[in-house]
């Protein structure tokens, strides 16, 4: 009997070519970019954009720099930056990661003393790993490119400090060495770092700076929130085939009403409903995890309904564009994980290979998160927000008018 | 009939790709009258109702609802009202949640809304279950709302396609009595049914579609006297295949093939009772085997295998 049942469920799939196609077919393509996206993860194909502005600009800086440049796993963007020109591409992302060599600080090769570390690093939190990146690749290009400076730098202090000892010098050294000891057990006692010791190579300097601690989880909030507005704008959206099989569609389209008048009726709906979703996460982000909400109100509901208006626009789309619930279901949820995972919402963008990131900038997910992130981490004014905004709206607006072309076959099949 | 119709198509055609789903069909309905459209799957019944709603573009021909294009003009599918087979309401919601969104859609304005879904509920007899959600109710209560919905905002012209399919006896009938009564408010009804009972009970006037063409219309004793001519109606069954002599034979004797079954036949039997024996007699002689040979007084269902050769509707 259940053989019986089996036979069903397998003819009904076979009859349905495009539950078929997007059954077996679409996995493929999925499977293919998802590995694309994870394998450039893992780091083999990753590179980091990385602004740098060179402020010693000597010869060691230079080399130090150019050894950077040459890495396969960093790509330069900009030249003749000055410091502040570094921060800001951090701060609008055209850069992962910044650096800067520091004139007011320790000089470059320097093993001793206790001022600023000569290089700065500069990222924003929402890239946190990019540091720990760009640090190793420092460390690898100060020690293979500059192994005079480095080497150099020891023998100095060899020279200074024990060529030649005699034998009140050893007296003194182990007499340092206690006092280094003590020191060293005072200062973890006391939860410091060593006073003695190598002089950092470098610092790390936050640009969101400390409030945006508080706002980290406005990132997933905003990459968990679009996520689900594609899942249940699709959802809804779905309904449309659902009136067409139950003859709703019939009855409303024989009185005064026309096919514009239902897809728009729900395009509005769509939208008020992922207003909403998008609000509650929101709003739990500020009462457990104190994101200022109420104090980025107005930039965040103009964010969130744009990204609420493309949603719809989109779900609508694949609606409209399939003839059965079970095509637009694999169809949907195909292209929304598709859509975010390319996007940002499943895995950073920067992690991935730089075609997929670019490829990302025809998401929804890329430019709502851009506008959260904008909105939350980098305080940008409604003048910084108004391309990924016009970026949204124009999707909601072109998914509308797609839906409608393609909602126009109903009124007369 | 009235002198201006409700409904008027006038040569009505339309293909799809290479085949002709409709082949010049003419239709008129007046007010107060209930016209039943008969015809097999596939006979372009569909298409017709299609076109009368203005959701699709005739090759050629017009049709007119209260004398405007329901395809040009809103005012004409204002005055319409479309009652589907399946049950076209939302399930989640309550009958009188339906009946507003509907009576909405159809044009009711919002002031009247509330009047006209009282009154809807009222003649169903449904005002009890007004707040319950549509998926609690009997298959025959969502009948009735499937019929009020589509005649809540006072149509000209009401399009029922099987109103009563997959309803028990008892339910059959309330919806018989609610299309009366709409009726003797002077709507213009049109069923499209393959339950040939319901169309001798109901309709005024019946009109049969076959092959994209009307090949007959007029009341039941009109479609009767024109296929059987006063007499009896004879319907013999095979056992084999006729050879073509025998073909030749019971052509002769009036009788027609059902076009998708060589073994049935059926015609008026002219010679009355007495002529059966004869016809008996010649047809084993022609050595044609009868299964099974029955008289009755002719009805729809003899009309409809008279002018489609094919057989329809058990109720």
């Amino acid at each position: 009997m259940s053989g019986v049942v089996f036979r069903a469920m397998l003819l009904a799939l076979v009859r349905d070519r495009g539950a078929l196609a997007m059954t077996f077919l679409l996995p493929a393509v999925f499977f293919v970019i998802f590995a694309m996206i994870f394998a450039g993860a893992t780091g083999e194909q990753l590179r980091l954009k990385l602004a740098v502005a060179d402020e010693l600009d000597t010869d060691l800086s230079r080399r130090l720099l150019a050894a950077l440049a040459a890495e396969e796993a960093l790509l330069p963007v900009g030249s003749g930056l000055a410091a502040d020109e570094v921060r800001e591409m951090v701060r609008r992302g055209t850069a992962d990661v910044g650096l800067i060599v520091r004139a007011d600080a320790e000089p470059l090769g320097s093993v001793g003393g206790f001022g600023p570390a000569p290089l700065l690093i500069v990222s924003d939190p929402v890239r946190g790993v990019a540091v720990a990146m760009l640090s190793g690749q420092v460390q690898k290009a100060y020690f293979s490119a500059l192994p005079d400076v480095a080497l150099g730098s020891v023998v100095d202090l060899l020279e200074n400090e024990f060529i030649e000892l005699s034998d009140d010098q050893h007296a003194a050294l182990e007499e340092g060495f206690a006092e280094l000891g003590e020191e060293a057990s005072e200062a973890v006692a006391a939860g410091q770092a060593s006073a003695w010791g190598f002089q950092d190579l470098f610092e790390r300097e936050d640009v969101a700076g400390k409030a945006a601690a508080q706002n980290h989880v406005a990132y997933y909030a905003g990459a968990v929130a679009v996520l689900f507005l594609l899942f249940s704008a699709v959802h809804g959206a779905i309904s449309l085939i659902e009136e067409n099989d139950s003859g709703i569609l019939d009855r409303i389209l024989a009185g005064p009403a026309n096919i514009d008048v239902l897809v728009n009726g729900k395009f509005l709906y769509l939208t008020v409903q992922g207003f909403v979703q998008i609000a509650v996460i929101f709003v739990i982000a500020w009462l457990a995890y104190r994101i200022d909400l109420p104090g980025h109100l107005a930039l965040w509901a103009v964010t969130t309904l744009v990204s609420s208006a493309a949603a719809a626009g989109l779900a609508l789309t694949v609606a409209t564009a399939c003839r059965t619930r079970r095509q637009a279901q694999t169809l949907s949820n195909v292209a929304i994980l598709v859509l975010s995972a390319l996007g940002g919402s499943m895995v950073p963008r920067f992690f991935m290979p730089p075609a997929l990131q670019q490829l990302g900038w025809i998401t929804p997910n890329t430019w709502a998160l851009e506008a959260y992130i904008g909105v939350f981490w980098r305080d940008e004014t409604a003048v910084d927000l108004i391309v990924p905004w016009a970026a949204l709206a124009l999707a909601g607006v072109a998914g509308l008018f797609i839906a409608r072309r393609l909602a126009r076959r109903l009124e007369t099949s | 009939m009235t002198a201006s119709p409700v409904l008027e198509v006038l040569d009505a055609r339309k293909s799809y790709g290479e085949r002709e789903a409709l082949k010049g069909v003419s239709l008129t309905i007046g007010r107060g009258e209930i016209l039943a459209l008969l015809g097999p799957n596939g006979a372009g019944k569909t298409t017709l109702v299609r076109a009368i709603c203005g959701r699709l573009a005739l090759a050629s021909g017009s049709v007119r609802v209260s004398g405007a294009d329901p395809r040009a003009s809103l005012e004409a599918r204002r005055r319409l009202g479309l009652v589907p087979q399946e049950i076209a309401l939302y399930p989640e919601l309550t009958a009188r949640e339906n009946l507003e969104i509907f009576g909405r859609l159809a044009g009711v304005e919002r002031r009247a809304l509330g009047a006209k879904v009282d009154e809807a509920l009222e003649w169903t007899a449904l005002e009890d279950r007004a707040h319950e959600r549509i998926d609690r109710l009997s298959g025959g209560m969502k009948r009735r709302l499937n019929l009020a919905a589509g005649a809540l905002h006072d149509p000209e012209l009401l399009l029922l396609d099987e109103p009563t399919v997959g309803v028990d006896p008892g339910a059959r009938e309330l919806i018989h009595d609610l299309l009366e009564r709409l009726c003797r408010r002077g709507l213009a009804i049109l069923i499209t049914t393959h339950d040939l009972d319901q169309a001798a009970e109901l309709a005024d006037r019946i009109a049969i579609l076959s092959d994209g063409r009307k090949c007959a219309e007029g009341s039941l004793q009109e479609l009767v006297a024109a296929s059987f001519g006063g007499h009896r109606e004879v319907w013999l069954t095979l056992t084999n295949p006729p050879t073509a002599s025998g073909r030749e034979l019971l052509t002769g004797a009036g009788l027609t093939a059902a076009s998708d079954e060589p073994l049935s036949w059926s015609g008026p039997l002219a010679g009355g009772l007495e002529s059966l024996a004869e016809l008996g007699s010649r047809l084993a002689a022609a050595g044609l085997p009868v299964a099974e040979l029955r008289v009755r007084e002719p009805g729809l269902r003899g009309v409809f295998f008279h002018f489609t050769g094919r057989e329809l509707g058990l109720s």
